[in-house]
């Protein structure tokens, strides 16, 4: 059987000892800044980007990933303990994670929190190693024009459904993809918008972006805004047990939470955060008691900790399959790829089975880490909410400052993350939310590249994008969503941001 | 004088400019070429122009209604971009060692939560934590010490 054979040769890249310790590493490491306030999953990748250069692309890839769903795991943590999401995706938990807390049930908190990441992240793995080739396989028949239509939907749907203004969310994307255009067109040898620096002619570094925008915008933003945890927490073996009463009301949430999860997940632009606020808005519909809510309800927190887990892991089924990655964070991870020489798309589970393998295996493996590190462990977690931010910022910004520049040994780059820093602050205050610039800029020149040769083959006619079927009901239905997304933007007239948080990136 | 929402002024309008510089610097600096055959200023240009009405959709409500007032937190704003600012002049001539200590001092003045001793051990720290980490660790050719004169 293919998939068994798949299972094999992934068991045995994932066990190798390389990789098996970077995939522990990564959980770790999502895990810890998972629990700590104000340090964003995508500052930590960030931070870490110049190691992958080091890497072998295999496990560069598990460590990214590891990162990104250790730190929902992680991002749990803080909701409970602190009120204060570890990351976007966990917000929703905060609303019925913290009473709990109050009510000295943290412990039973933490841990079904955990199972439930647990089980999403199986649904999202299972899903992945089924579904993966088949879209590999439909993917070979898009040409240039599927591409771009493709592209375009997934940005639109990351903007709009981002949080904050739609129109904002847009202009960043095409800011992304401008931003994209620096440096040396592939087609003519032209160098673009290089303002005169031979720096700027390989384009600008993804690193500088992402250390910029999340690193020194996200400290400058949380300076003055985040606390410590001063509590003393009961996290003994005893106070995690759940009553079985708990335990009866999870499978429904859960259930439900795993398959709304996987299904946004796999949506191009959709990640973990609004696959948690959807699965708790439902369990609240659904529930006989829905008063119960807000107050410590297991249902609460069961929900969109299993979707945010699940839609971790399915997103990596648009990122792999298709290269086109549904978020941001998908985005740096196509980055680190592209930078071994490696494309991601439907060729991938071909030429690199072994690497697109091993990847769904370390997942297995990462999950399994994770419940160790957040069940027996969980005690030196809640530590590490002891430690003062003002103490962990000048270690972050230092760190930022080296690793950008000992990816090329170049100043410039450290002078770009300045630039940026500051930049990405200014369109903060402006309501602009940063994330889906890094976005455009991954997807820009891709976009240019299918844009290009969809015309060339069309000989001009801009009409090829409406006669192919795929493309038109693609672009039709991103256009569905665009006139959405502007309309409630213009209806809305002030920009609400859902929930706020202490580190506002959308993922 | 009616109040209009600056936010959205502010942001709609430095887009819209950003746009239209980028629209005329792809229009006259590179071959635009034709739709079949496009030059390298063809999609640039199209993207300027899609930046300009973004920023115009953004622009025309905030003139039509009240909003907040964007406040820009200047004092870390300032140190931190100090700090980095400081490390990337002083990392290739005075070496990593100093750079650390400059650029972790200056950040931490920025919350002030920190005494001017705290600030000079967790300097140290640092220091001493990149040199081992970068130097000894990863590699990373920089010079841990250096007189530029």
């Amino acid at each position: 059987m293919e998939l068994f054979d798949n299972v094999m040769l992934g068991l045995a890249t994932a066990f190798h000892w390389n990789n098996l310790l970077w995939c522990i590493i990564g959980v770790s490491l999502g895990t810890l800044i998972g629990v700590i306030p104000g340090v964003g999953t995508l500052a930590t990748m960030s931070l870490l980007f110049p190691i992958t250069y080091a890497l072998q692309p295999t496990a560069a890839l598990i460590m990214l990933a590891g990162i990104w769903y250790g730190s929902t795991y992680g991002g749990s943590t803080a909701s409970i303990l602190l009120n204060l999401p570890g990351t976007p995706a966990n917000a929703v938990t905060c609303l019925d994670g913290y009473p709990m807390a109050k009510q000295g049930r943290a412990g039973v908190a933490l841990l079904m929190t955990t199972f439930a990441s647990f089980c999403g992240a199986t649904v999202g793995i299972l899903m992945m190693m089924l579904f993966a080739p088949l879209v590999a396989e439909f993917a070979f028949k898009f040409g240039p024009a599927e591409y771009f239509a493709i592209m375009v939907l997934g940005l639109v749907a990351a903007s709009v459904v981002s949080s904050g203004s739609a129109i904002k969310g847009i202009t960043m994307v095409v800011a992304g993809v401008m931003l994209g255009m620096v440096g040396t067109d592939v087609n003519s040898g032209v160098a673009r918008f290089d303002f005169g620096f031979p720096e700027l002619q390989d384009g600008v570094q993804i690193v500088a972006i992402a250390m910029g925008l999340f690193g020194i915008t996200e400290i400058i933003a949380s300076i003055n805004h985040v606390k410590a945890a001063d509590r003393k927490i009961d996290v003994s073996m005893k106070a995690m047990l759940p009553t079985r009463d708990e335990v009866k009301r999870s499978w429904g949430p859960m259930t439900r939470g795993a398959g709304l999860g996987s299904f946004f997940g796999v949506l191009p632009g959709v990640g973990p955060t609004v696959a948690a606020f959807m699965a708790y808005a439902l369990e609240k519909r659904v529930s006989k008691t829905p008063e119960r809510f807000g107050n410590g309800a297991i249902e609460g927190i069961m929900a969109p900790e299993t979707a945010n887990n699940a839609s971790d892991q399915a997103s990596f089924i648009p990122t792999m399959t298709l290269g086109i990655p549904g978020s941001v964070t998908m985005a740096l991870i196509i980055g680190a790829l592209m930078i071994h020489g490696i494309q991601p798309g439907p060729q991938m589970l071909t030429q690199h089975a072994d690497m697109f393998w091993g990847l769904v295996m370390s997942f297995w493996i990462g999950n399994i880490v994770l419940v160790i590190l957040n069940v027996p462990m969980i005690g030196l977690w809640v530590r590490v909410l002891t430690i003062p931010y003002h103490i962990l910022y000048p270690a972050i910004v230092m760190f930022i400052c080296i690793g950008t520049y000992a990816v090329n040994n170049n100043v410039f780059d450290v002078y770009a993350v300045l630039v940026f820093g500051i930049g990405g602050y200014v369109l903060r205050v402006l309501g602009f939310e940063p994330a889906p610039l890094l976005l455009g800029y991954v997807l820009g020149p891709m976009l240019e590249e299918n844009f290009r040769r969809a015309m060339l083959l069309s000989r001009g006619s801009i009409q090829t994008f409406i006669e192919r079927p795929i493309s038109m009901w693609v672009l039709l239905l991103t256009a569905v969503l665009l006139v959405w997304g502007v309309w409630s933007s213009l209806r809305q007239r002030s920009t609400v941001t859902v929930v706020r948080s202490p580190s506002p990136e959308s993922t | 004088m009616r109040r209009v929402d600056y936010r959205d002024l502010i942001g709609g309008a430095l887009v819209t400019l950003a746009g239209a510089w980028a629209v005329y610097h792809s229009l006259t600096a590179f071959t635009v070429g034709t739709a079949a055959r496009m030059g390298p200023g063809y999609f640039p240009a199209l993207v300027g122009g899609l930046l300009i009405l973004c920023g115009v959709t953004i622009l025309i409500p905030a003139l039509l209604r009240a909003g907040p007032k964007p406040v820009l937190e200047l004092r870390p704003l300032l140190w931190i971009s100090l700090s980095v600012l400081a490390f990337a002049l002083l990392v290739l001539s005075f070496g990593l060692v100093p750079a650390v200590i400059v650029q972790s001092v200056l950040a931490s003045i920025s919350d002030c939560k920190l005494s001017w001793r705290a600030m000079l051990i967790l300097a140290g720290a640092l220091a001493i934590g990149a040199t081992l980490i970068f130097k000894v660790g990863l590699g990373v050719i920089l010079p841990t010490f250096a007189w530029p004169w």
